[in-house]
């Protein structure tokens, strides 16, 4: 599969980059790879005798891949842009007539960062699980689990061609897979798992359908050999195999519509939700798209398409955060609509590539802080989850409050953090695009500053509502410790911004597009910062300035929403938001409901017509004979049929 | 076959190719020899001569075969010919490579055969009524039953003819003597001997009933070319247009005998009984060396013989090979015992084998011999494993008894796992491989609906694999539930051998592969 | 005589012995029906031989016979133990493994 690409035509030079062989310090790519693989066959398979040491042999086996990754990314930075990817090639996996595929890893400008992202990410995560799952029984498994995670999402980014990505791909679908059940005692455990996996196969035949029409078309999956044969395929082959990515990347990314995994994925143990489900896999999708540059610069159709899913995931998940008490649901929800945000920006072309990795690693800094934060939370809250049941933590943990608050000043999108660089540059991308892309994306600005306001309201300010016998405490320094590295991420990530860097830097391979502004930056910016500051301001108003029930108020889902109304002291504001809360309800009842039933409905289906084939199997020989003698005279007819 | 000439009073010597046909008659031998053990060696040790001799006489077979496969690469297409026994057996690529395959796994089951710590699969003396005194009489004396040896060695013997069979003449008796020793198998279980003989008279019923079709279509080729032999029937088909009626429904019921062996939908109704019946040493060497030699066969059949007809065999085939997947995926999904669930997943796979088979090329040819490969050793393994979980009545093969088994036993319920994973085509196992190849094979031929139905089918198939695997993993244990016996030396090496296979044509096929695709030539 | 009757009389007695494995339900008449069902083919085999002129169908039907005495060893022994087990030859007695 891989072919030394200096033997690249040189018309398609001008738009791929060239692909030095590795050497030096890029030979050891695949030690990144192998060394959280080591660390989770030794922690699966070590048995009881690892229990002692696992979970250090874990972080270390992390803290290696980073420090590969990191000594990599400084040689890149030494050299000459266009200089800056190197292709490893382990071995011909398979070479047969036109079948070729090898295994090989590609360092380039757009992995590192993601390397860098995952390693370093997960590594805090790795230390704070050392603290957080202190008292599981099963520490070591869990932390053979998030080193295969680590291994398979490395391999995901790493792959020179899309089947080695497709491998990474499965692999960290099932340790997600593995992660979300891993707490058994959870009753939702079960559906949660199943759904995740139902939608997550969805879109993996989404990848497999689009990789199966590379073969067709292209004759390899090796990406510099697609990309450079994209331009020669018809229209039409290129917007399906665009779309066909694009379900892959819906479903891996919880995109509308295939999201509602996401919100039972928080079944898992928190630190999970934090890399997994928000830092690094769910932003897979995003990482598909945006490799595939060159497939979708070539499809008008499909970058449309994608853009579309983006504005509608963006305000969906915005929305349902809204109605979210469950403090690691609205997190999640938050997580749907920032990807949302990434993928509008994926959407938009050479514009808004650079502009999606970039909103992708500050999210993945002020959202796994975020994450991390309400596990700290949840530590001293005895695991409930319920905001209702929170309030005025701040004192209690200081350390915790200030981490959230400066992850949240981050999301939120206020100057100078990390967030407000990186969304503001996608909502002026999109406005520079197309008008109502833009709207959504202020829209959702808007509302985000809204739920964030009110899940920080509500567990850190307002009055007091804890179970009695709950004493809230901080957190012990190793889960406390990562918390302030990642708050640094939320604070100081917009730096990247700083002489246009991270636009250079991938422009390489993601290429870049001057804006034609619509109008002009700052009254963008200024209205985007008036959209936030009203919605910070309805939270305030309406939870810190008024109580908050302890008890989310009972009711069905529909028809109790105006009487027993979850703002039922803001009469006044309700016939305002009366629309909006039932669209809210009325999305959270279609991903309740809705999808359930489609993925119950679709598994009893298949069960039923198996369990009616089943019944044919009674246990006669004599009707075993019938349907072989049926069988033969069907054969025999068939045979018969075709010369007719 | 022999042909009389009418002025002539004497038959000519046949020219038999010693050589060239030397791993059939040594494993004949070995049987022989095995029955000869049987009689005249006193009890105690019979077990260890017969071991010692089937291993020999496997290996020696398959060093053989390598040799030979080393001759044929050398002056590969140059000498395409090479019919032994009067034209009667084909040598060529593919039979050495299925020869090869089947007296590997033929090794394997020996091993698997020889368990004795576990108290034994095999009744003492299959002659004793079950529940009787004499049973328990032969029970308390420790017997053990040996002429099973004789009898896998016959059947290895036949499987060993029938992908190499030029005459359909030949191809019957193989059918028989590759059968016939199975039934007897089947019926052997030391535990649950009701289900054990329930399962050996389908099987034996059932199979009979199937061999009279295929020689009822034999026949009916016959009026129509005049000869069995498959070079003459394809020179009848690409010579003459006439009395089609004969070739047509003819080539349809012998393919009812085939399909039959591979447990392909519609006439597959043995398939799951047989295998949960059997006992499970057994049904590991059935489900992986049975259906090797049965594609080889169909892969002769239809290529060399009816090769031109295909056209007329297409559709058909399409068809089975598109509800095999289909049923055998859905089926599996409610399945509630281990050994159904791996069978019904079996008839599945026999789908999977068959979009390789209507490629009718080179490379469906190579794609096909690849997938038997990889397919039997997982399938052999995956059984072994099943034999060691256990509790105090026997194998415990329900699936509610394997909640939780990997938290007892993590490295056996692990490579479980990674068999199951192999089943339902996860890359870095063979299984992604084969499938890969058979469906890009498919693809060249034009087959994109069938590898549509595969593609859903696997998707399906993942389902339940992955059930198990949850099951295995993350429920709770069941209390006094079964637990993964150690076994003797030989079971662990041949659950290891199927492992490392699993693994190694998955990150390495290369090989392989490669010798899959050289070996894809056929003698027409 | 036309050898076409000989082939359509085999034809009949494939189909007889068909419906007896179908439908009766003591194992050793199940078993000779599949006799019959080879007898037939052998039937055929002859007839063929007969019509072509040559000797390998004849041969062939030589051959059918020994396998099918071969078969004939190794039924007989499962039923007679499924007989001795159950107390009884009826192949709708065994129907433990289902589903």
């Amino acid at each position: 599969m891989m072919i030394p690409t200096s033997e690249a035509p040189a018309g398609a030079a001008e738009q791929l980059q060239n692909i030095g062989e590795a050497t030096g310090v890029f030979n050891l790519t695949w030690l990144m790879i192998a060394l959280p693989l080591f660390g989770a066959l030794v922690l699966l398979c070590g048995g009881k005798r690892t229990d002692s040491w696992g979970h250090i042999l874990g972080c270390l086996t992390v803290l290696g891949s980073f420090l590969i990754g990191a000594i990599q990314f400084l040689t890149l930075l030494g050299k000459d842009a266009d200089e800056r990817a190197y292709n490893q090639h382990l071995y011909d996996w398979l070479d047969s007539g036109n079948l070729q595929l090898g295994v090989g890893f590609q360092v380039d400008q757009l992995s590192i960062c993601f390397v860098l992202l995952i390693t370093f990410v997960g590594f805090l995560i790795h230390l704070y699980s050392v603290e957080y799952m202190a008292h599981d029984l099963r520490r070591r498994r869990f932390f053979g689990y998030l080193n295969l995670f680590i291994s398979a999402m490395l391999l995901l980014v790493l792959a020179d061609s899309y089947l080695l990505l497709f491998v990474g791909w499965e692999g960290v679908g099932l340790a997600s897979y593995l992660l979300i059940g891993f707490w058994q005692h959870v009753p939702d455990y079960a559906t949660a798992a199943k759904k995740a996996f139902v939608m997550n196969r969805v879109g993996d035949i989404g990848l497999l359908v689009a990789m199966f029409f590379m073969f067709d078309q292209f004759g390899s999956l090796a990406f510099d050999e697609v990309f450079e044969a994209v331009p020669g395929a018809s229209d039409g082959w290129v917007t399906a195999i665009g779309l066909m990515l694009l379900l892959g990347a819906v479903g891996k990314s919880a995109q509308f519509p295939l999201q509602a995994w996401l919100l039972d994925a928080m079944a898992g143990p928190t630190p999970v939700s934090a890399l997994i489900h928000a830092a690094t896999m769910v932003t897979a999708g995003v990482y598909l798209i945006v490799r595939s540059a060159p497939i979708y610069n070539l499809s008008d159709t499909a970058q449309l398409v994608v853009a579309i899913v983006g504005a509608i995931t963006l305000v969906i998940g915005a929305l349902i955060g809204t109605a979210k008490d469950d403090i690691k649901k609205a997190l999640a929800a938050s997580t749907m609509s920032q990807i949302g945000y990434m993928v509008l920006a994926a959407g938009l072309g050479p514009a808004g590539y650079a502009f999606a990795i970039f909103h992708l690693l500050t999210h993945g800094f002020f959202k796994a802080g975020l994450f991390l934060s309400a596990g700290s939370v949840m530590h001293g809250m005895h695991d409930d989850t319920d905001m209702r049941r929170y309030g005025a933590l701040r004192a209690a943990m200081p350390i915790t409050y200030a981490c959230f608050g400066l992850g949240f000043l981050a999301i939120i999108g206020i100057p100078p953090f990390a967030g407000f660089w990186s969304k503001d540059k996608i909502i002026e991308a999109a406005f520079n695009d197309n008008i109502a892309l833009g709207l959504c994306a202020l829209i959702g600005a808007g509302i985000t500053a809204f739920y964030m306001s009110r899940v920080m309201i509500m567990t850190f300010f307002s009055d007091k509502r804890w179970d009695s016998g709950v004493h809230p405490h901080e957190s012990p320094k190793l889960m406390t410790l990562p918390l302030i590295v990642l708050a640094g991420g939320a604070v100081l990530g917009g730096g990247l911004l700083i002489n246009d860097g991270i636009v250079t830097w991938l422009e390489p391979v993601v290429g870049h597009e001057e804006a034609h502004h619509r109008m002009p930056v700052w009254a963008l910016t200024a209205l985007t910062l008036f959209v936030i500051v009203v919605g910070v301001a309805a939270a305030l108003k309406m939870y810190q300035f008024s109580p908050v029930a302890r008890t989310q108020p009972q009711g069905g889902v529909l028809v109790h929403a105006a009487r027993h109304d979850l703002y039922q002291d803001t009469v006044n504001e309700a016939v305002l938001m009366r629309p909006g809360q039932w669209a809210t309800r009325f999305l959270v009842w279609l991903d309740h409901r809705g999808l359930d039933n489609l993925v119950n409905g679709l598994a009893a289906l298949l069960g039923g017509t198996a369990g009616r084939l089943r019944r044919v199997q009674a246990g006669f020989v004599r009707s075993y004979a019938l349907t072989m003698f049926g069988g033969a005279a069907l054969t025999v007819l068939a045979v018969l049929v075709v010369r007719l | 076959m022999i042909r009389l000439a009418a002025s002539e009073t004497l038959i000519p010597a046949p020219n038999i190719e010693y050589y060239e046909l030397s791993p059939i008659l040594i494993v004949f031998g070995v049987g022989v020899l095995a029955v000869l053990v049987e009689a005249f060696l006193p009890r105690a040790h019979r077990l260890h001569a017969q071991l010692a001799l089937c291993l020999t006489g496997l290996v020696a077979a398959f060093v053989v075969v390598c040799t030979l496969t080393d001759e044929a690469q050398e002056n590969a297409r140059a000498v395409p010919q090479k019919v032994a026994a009067e034209g009667a057996v084909a040598i060529d690529g593919m039979t050495l490579f299925l020869q090869g395959t089947i007296l590997l796994l033929g090794v394997v089951a020996v091993l698997l055969l020889a368990e004795r710590r576990l108290g034994g699969e095999f009744a003492a003396s299959a002659a004793t009524v079950p529940g009787s005194a004499a049973e328990k009489e032969t029970t308390r004396l420790g017997w053990v039953q040996t002429e099973i040896y004789p009898l896998l060695m016959f059947s290895i013997g036949g499987m060993l003819i029938f992908p190499a069979a030029n005459d359909l003449l030949l191809m019957f008796v193989a059918l028989e003597v590759l059968s016939l020793p199975l039934y007897l198998l089947c019926g052997l279980a030391r535990r649950r001997r009701l289900l054990s003989q329930e399962a050996a008279l389908k099987y034996f019923l059932l199979g009979a009933f199937s061999s009279a079709f295929f020689l009822y279509g034999i026949a009916l080729l016959y009026g129509y070319a005049g000869s069995v032999r498959l070079s003459d029937i394809n020179a009848a088909v690409s010579g003459s247009e006439d009395n089609d009626a004969l070739l047509l429904i003819g080539m349809a019921l012998l393919a009812v005998g085939l399909l039959f062996k591979v447990g392909a939908v519609p006439f597959h109704a043995w398939t799951p009984d047989v295998y949960q019946g059997a006992p499970t040493p057994v049904t590991a060497f059935m489900a992986a060396a049975t259906k090797v030699a049965a594609f080889g066969a169909l892969l002769r059949v239809f290529y060399v013989g009816l090769g031109g007809a295909k056209w007329d065999w297409h559709p058909m085939f399409w068809g089975v090979a598109m509800v095999t997947m289909l049923f055998g995926s859905l089926v599996a999904l409610v399945q509630t015992d281990v050994k159904r669930m791996l069978a019904y997943s079996s008839i599945a796979h026999a789908g999977f084998i068959l979009v390789g088979l209507v490629a009718t090329n080179a490379e469906g040819l190579s794609a096909t011999m690849f997938y038997l490969l990889a397919y039997g050793f997982s399938t052999i393994a995956a059984f072994a494993i099943i034999s060691l979980v256990r509790d105090g009545s026997g194998e415990a093969t329900h699936l509610s008894q394997w909640a939780g088994l990997g938290r007892r036993s993590p490295v056996v319920a692990g490579m479980f796992a990674l068999l199951l994973l192999a089943f339902a085509g996860i890359p870095l196992t063979s299984g992604f491989t084969a499938k890969f190849a058979v469906f890009s094979a498919s693809a060249s031929a034009g087959g994109t609906p069938l590898i549509v139905v595969g593609v859903l089918s696997s998707t399906v198939a993942a389902f339940f694999y992955i059930r198990v695997i949850v099951l295995m993993f993350f429920s709770a244990p069941v209390t006094d539930g079964p637990r993964v016996a150690v076994p003797s030396l030989t079971t662990a090496l041949a659950v290891w051998i199927g492992v490392a296979v699993t693994v190694f044509l998955g990150v390495l096929p290369q090989p392989v592969l490669d010798l899959a695709d050289n070996a894809s030539f056929l003698i027409s | 005589m036309n050898p076409a009757n000989y082939l359509y009389l085999s034809a009949l007695l494939f189909t007889i012995g068909a419906a007896g494995v179908l439908m009766r339900r003591n194992a050793i008449i199940v078993f000779m029906c599949v006799e019959l069902m080879l007898n037939a083919a052998n039937l055929t085999f002859v007839t063929f031989a007969r019509q072509h002129g040559n000797l390998e169908g004849q041969i062939i039907a030589l051959f059918v016979m020994v396998v099918a005495a071969a078969e004939v060893v190794v039924g007989l022994a499962i039923i007679v133990t499924m007989q001795r087990t159950r107390r009884s030859a009826s192949v709708d007695d065994a129907h433990l493994l289902k589903y």
